[in-house]
């Protein structure tokens, strides 16, 4: 019997996504739609060693700020169907940027994996990536790959694996606000962790930015309750 | 569970609060601040775990961005690429089409020997099945190579800036910039072209494109405009070719801006895109894009068509036995049997002979055409096209060309083959010089000509703007998730072509051009 995981692949577009979905899958790939709305959904199964992954690639987004269908998409998946481990696929040459997203993912205190993709890009291009040093600031496992020559997906499989059976674990990492901010967050998670039900579903500190950022989905969300 | 409430209510409550409190200290930019910090976040570390070269050199990519968005060159190496594009996947899928159309010939003759002539199931199988799923089979190579093109131009990062390129121009018809490449792709067929829409981030732009698309002259009409072109107007061919092809972009932007306006209310959002850097396309990755494109194309299209080929087949070919007005099997075996009486008095090698054989063969071929014509008279087909004369005889249409158009909604080439079957020139194609003639000559009951240069533009007119093919709508559908708007994207486009071809033919009229 084949252990069962899901995998969730997220990343900005032009980050070289779809070259690591086609190293994980091959071509066990499966299109359709999401859900109620029609954006394309591509899953694929990865079978390595005793295990076998449903690996869901999530729509190409800069954030997860629930804008655009999109983002939507992508949040709603990672926060509703709690895949086993999110990658985070980074264009290693465009660090700055990328990362935006991965903040997000981390104050969602998602299991993450940082997948620094093209690699090869960024060290032709002299910029030298401290990978050891990334982890420790960020807290998650760092995997370099360069998805376009194959290289690096076994050890992105095998940390993945290593995340989902709690070999490894994610340190949580906090962003700091500022002073007032940081005051109105303490204000709402002390209420939040006063609701069992949010408890439960959100991390507070997440659901706290969220709704100070004015998120609509979120807000909206609670008003249903 | 009214404690809950409260709480969440108490929550929103102190979110108020807290938002207020932040608007006081940050102003209107109280979102910017999260979004400060978090940058302020990753540049922290990038300054820790990544050491940069001392100075920033100009990449390959923006030397190549200096030349391709630039001011003066950019739109026009954007036209030749596309051109190139265009170019490429019509000559590359060209012998692919007739391999398909030669086997589909081969398949249906093979197949029709199985059944008895003539027969009921003979015809369904094989010009209602067969002819069906042949007819979208031919669009695959098409597909597959232009989605194919689509995705090395894609991964290679040159759409972007193709985009980019057309964004000014695309919002000053209320449009967004992404929507440019879906509508150059409508040219060649407007499934990929709708499908292509899908890179449009906001409902409304991704809408309003979904619904104008249909407007960009697609190949399947070519072959309608080749024949009447061909009849009427063979001297100014390559200007009302052109003519119709403006026609389509203009009827375009003028419903965007009425969409826009009316229906979709809003401002197409910003276009705020990442040029990605240049990188060389990865030819599996465009491989496996072009497989699940294809495959889709057959997958969802291909259901559709081939119900809606059945479905022309049945309503063109039943009542199976009509009542005639003539007993054309016995006028069939009589002329045979008068061949055959004359031809035993003469020599099978002489010229005499041989004219007899071609005046029979031609007087039997003649028995049944006239013997199709009035099947299909007399056909639902036929009936629905009488019934519909009223609606399309402002318009300077008769039934039959009422019936094509009817049949056209399957695919637009089929228009050609109903009026083929209509003028009962046996298997008509848009070069056959036969219906060309065949349809010059056609009259009203009143001995008017049907055809005249102006009621053959008022039809390209109508091809042009009518309801999007069956496999179109079935995609409008696919992509919209709406009954709704697939409804009225099939209605809005006939009402409009009904009006615009309406002024044309009685403005035409009044001119005196009819």
């Amino acid at each position: 019997m084949k252990k069962k995981l899901t995998v969730a692949l997220a990343g900005n577009p032009n980050c070289g996504k779809s070259c690591i979905f086609n190293n994980l899958t091959g071509s066990r790939q499966h299109v359709g739609n999401w859900p109620g709305v029609t954006v394309e959904k591509k899953e694929g199964i990865c079978k390595y060693r005793d295990y076998k992954m449903l690996v869901v690639d999530l729509p190409g987004t800069y954030s997860l700020a629930a804008y655009s269908i999109d983002e939507t998409i992508a949040r709603k998946f990672v926060m509703e169907k709690n895949p086993d481990v999110v990658v985070n696929i980074v264009d290693a040459s465009n660090l700055e940027r990328n990362f935006y997203l991965t903040t997000q993912f981390l104050e969602m205190e998602v299991p993450l994996v940082l997948c620094l993709n093209m690699i090869d890009r960024a060290e032709s291009r002299g910029y030298k990536i401290d990978v050891k040093q990334l982890s420790e600031f960020l807290g998650i496992s760092v995997i370099p790959t360069i998805g376009h020559r194959n290289q690096g997906t076994d050890k992105l499989l095998e940390e993945i694996i290593a995340l989902t059976f709690h070999k490894t674990t994610n340190r949580k990492t906090t962003i700091k606000y500022g002073k007032e901010v940081e005051e109105e967050i303490l204000n709402l998670e002390k209420l939040i962790e006063n609701d069992d039900q949010l408890n439960k579903k959100y991390p507070s500190r997440w659901l706290a930015v969220k709704l100070l950022e004015g998120d609509e989905e979120i807000i909206k969300r609670l008003e249903k309750y | 569970m009214i404690g809950l409430i409260m709480a969440k209510k108490k929550i929103l409550e102190q979110v108020t609060i807290s938002r207020e409190r932040l608007k006081h200290i940050y102003g209107d930019d109280t979102e910017a601040v999260f979004a400060e910090q978090r940058y302020g976040f990753i540049s922290g570390i990038m300054r820790k775990v990544v050491s940069k070269p001392v100075e920033e050199r100009l990449y390959l990519s923006d030397k190549i961005d200096e030349v391709v968005t630039n001011r003066v060159l950019g739109l026009p190496i954007f036209l030749c690429l596309m051109w190139m594009m265009f170019k490429f996947t019509f000559t590359v899928s060209e012998p692919f089409m007739a391999w398909i159309e030669t086997a589909q010939g081969w398949i249906g003759e093979s197949v029709a020997t199985l059944f008895v002539d003539g027969s009921f199931l003979q015809g369904l199988v094989v010009d209602g099945i067969i002819g069906g799923v042949g007819s979208v089979l031919v669009f695959v190579p098409i597909i597959w190579i232009l989605f194919f093109c689509m995705a090395i131009l894609e991964d290679s990062g040159y759409m972007a800036r193709a985009a980019f390129i057309m964004d000014k121009l695309m919002h000053k018809i209320g449009l967004h910039g992404k929507a440019f490449i879906p509508m150059i792709l409508g040219f060649g067929c407007s499934l990929p072209g709708i499908m292509a829409t899908r890179t449009i981030e906001t409902k409304r732009d991704r809408f309003i494109t979904i619904l104008i698309v249909p407007f960009m002259s697609c190949g399947a009409r070519l072959p309608i405009y080749t024949l009447f072109i061909g009849a009427f107007f063979s001297a100014h061919g390559g200007t009302v070719l052109f003519s119709l092809y403006l026609l389509g972009i203009i009827a375009a932007i003028v419903m965007a801006r009425i969409l826009g306006k009316y229906l979709l209310p809003g401002q197409p959002s910003p276009l705020l895109l990442e040029l990605p850097p240049y990188r060389m396309p990865n030819l599996q990755g465009a491989i496996i894009h072009m497989w699940e494109r294809g495959k889709v194309y057959i997958k969802k299209a291909g259901t559709i068509i081939l119900a809606g080929c059945a479905l022309i087949w049945f309503i063109s070919n039943f009542p199976w036995n009509p009542e005639y007005s003539k007993d054309y099997e016995s006028l069939i075996n009589k002329t045979e049997a008068e061949f055959m009486t004359v031809s035993k008095t003469m020599d099978q090698k002489t010229d005499q002979y041989e004219d007899a054989q071609e005046s029979f063969e031609k007087k039997v071929s003649e028995l049944e055409n006239e013997r199709a014509f009035e099947k299909l008279g007399k056909s639902y087909a036929g009936r629905l096209g009488k019934l519909i004369e009223p609606l399309v005889k402002p318009l300077g249409f008769d039934w039959k060309i009422g019936v094509s158009l009817i049949g056209g909604f399957i695919a637009k080439e089929i228009v050609v083959g109903t009026l083929g079957t209509l003028y009962a020139v046996g298997e008509a194609d848009e070069t056959s010089a036969s219906l060309r003639e065949a349809i010059k000559k056609d009259t009203w009951p009143d001995k008017r000509k049907i055809y005249t240069p102006l009621t053959a533009f008022t039809l390209m007119v109508f091809c042009l703007l009518y309801i999007p093919c069956i496999a179109t709508i079935g995609v409008i559908f696919q992509e919209t998730n709406s009954w709704k708007w697939t409804l009225f994207a099939a209605g809005y486009t006939t009402t409009f072509a009904w009006i615009v071809s309406f002024v044309t033919y009685q403005g035409g009229r009044l001119l005196g051009l009819g």
